[in-house]
């Protein structure tokens, strides 16, 4: 009896009787069936399939829950849904410093943490500091606590209230080098007020290192960060947002 | 003279997507304020600036011997 090339369905031979065309059609289409079956095991919304270690019989994998991720089984030969460990980053969003300001929005709710590092700030207007806004507030809802020490100087200050600064001077060439990493505690959580790390240094014409704790008086999630100059244009730089587990 | 239009950059996280558009009134409003209100932090900053260094000048003193006596 012929068979198909891949699958191996029985067909009728050349010299076949037209009377087992009936019984011959039907073997054909159940083997059909049964193949077909095989290779779409998914019953539910979601699942997926990978090949078994039998040909031509897939394996069903059932959706995992939500924030999970696909990773390679332990036995190193099926995929497998798990939750990421802890001290994971992803990286959400990233691209360059320009116009009057930055905003990240529609930042997922799945992290415990997120970090925002802003690299070679370069400013329109000389001697600009940079900050951020959460939630798109502009309103006296920050606090900022800043250490800060160079060239010539040390000290502390409480900038502006309508913003969190976050990193010093910056110049209006390519020639200095920032950077500043800023740390969102708890951002999705919605019943606690929000405070961010900020470690920052600047190769401006005065050297500046900084060390901030910012507050944001909002018990809401953080769904949005603005990145801005404290006065004037950006006109170069570059950010990367990670959410942290 | 022709002001140059206001840009702002927007990242969707859930789209990826970036744009950048034309900043709206409302946030023109916004950069104009707190431009204005770093203008007047530095310029309050110059003013203690001074004023310190006028009573250092007739005390007689450098900031450093001040910084010395204040340990």
């Amino acid at each position: 009896m012929a068979t198909t090339t891949n699958y191996g369905w029985t067909t009728p031979d050349d010299t076949a009787l037209v009377k087992d065309g009936a019984s011959a059609i039907r073997t054909l289409g159940s083997s059909v069936d049964t193949t077909t079956k095989n290779l779409n095991p998914e019953t539910t919304l979601g699942d997926i399939a990978y090949r078994s270690s039998t040909a031509n019989v897939n394996t069903r994998l059932g959706l995992g829950t939500a924030g999970q991720v696909l990773q390679v089984n332990s036995g190193a030969n099926a995929p497998e849904w798990a939750t990421p460990s802890s001290g994971s980053m992803t990286s959400l969003a990233s691209g360059t410093l320009s116009g009057a300001s930055v905003t990240i929005s529609a930042i997922s709710g799945s992290y415990i943490d997120l970090l925002l590092v802003i690299t070679n700030r370069i400013h329109a207007t000389a001697n600009q500091s940079a900050a951020i806004r959460l939630n798109g507030d502009s309103t006296t809802n920050y606090t900022t606590s800043v250490a800060y020490g160079n060239d010539s100087a040390a000290g502390i200050t409480t900038p502006d209230a309508t913003f969190i600064r976050t990193g010093g001077n910056a110049q209006t060439t390519g020639t200095s080098y920032s950077i500043e990493e800023i740390k969102l505690y708890n951002y999705a959580n919605t019943s606690i007020r929000k405070i961010c790390q900020i470690n920052a240094y600047t190769s401006a014409t005065s050297a500046t290192i900084r060390n901030s704790i910012g507050f944001y008086k909002s018990d809401l999630a953080i769904t949005s960060i603005t990145i801005l100059a404290e006065s004037g244009n950006l006109t170069s730089g570059n950010y990367i947002l990670y959410g942290v587990k | 003279m022709t002001k140059s239009k206001l840009q702002v950059k927007e990242f969707n996280c859930e789209l990826g997507e970036e744009i950048v558009r034309d900043a709206t009134a409302e946030e023109i409003a916004q950069i104009e304020l707190d431009a204005a209100n770093a203008e007047a932090r530095r310029a309050e900053a110059e003013a203690k600036e001074i004023s310190r260094q006028a009573i250092l000048d007739r005390l007689g003193l450098t900031a450093d011997e001040l910084k010395t006596i204040l340990g």
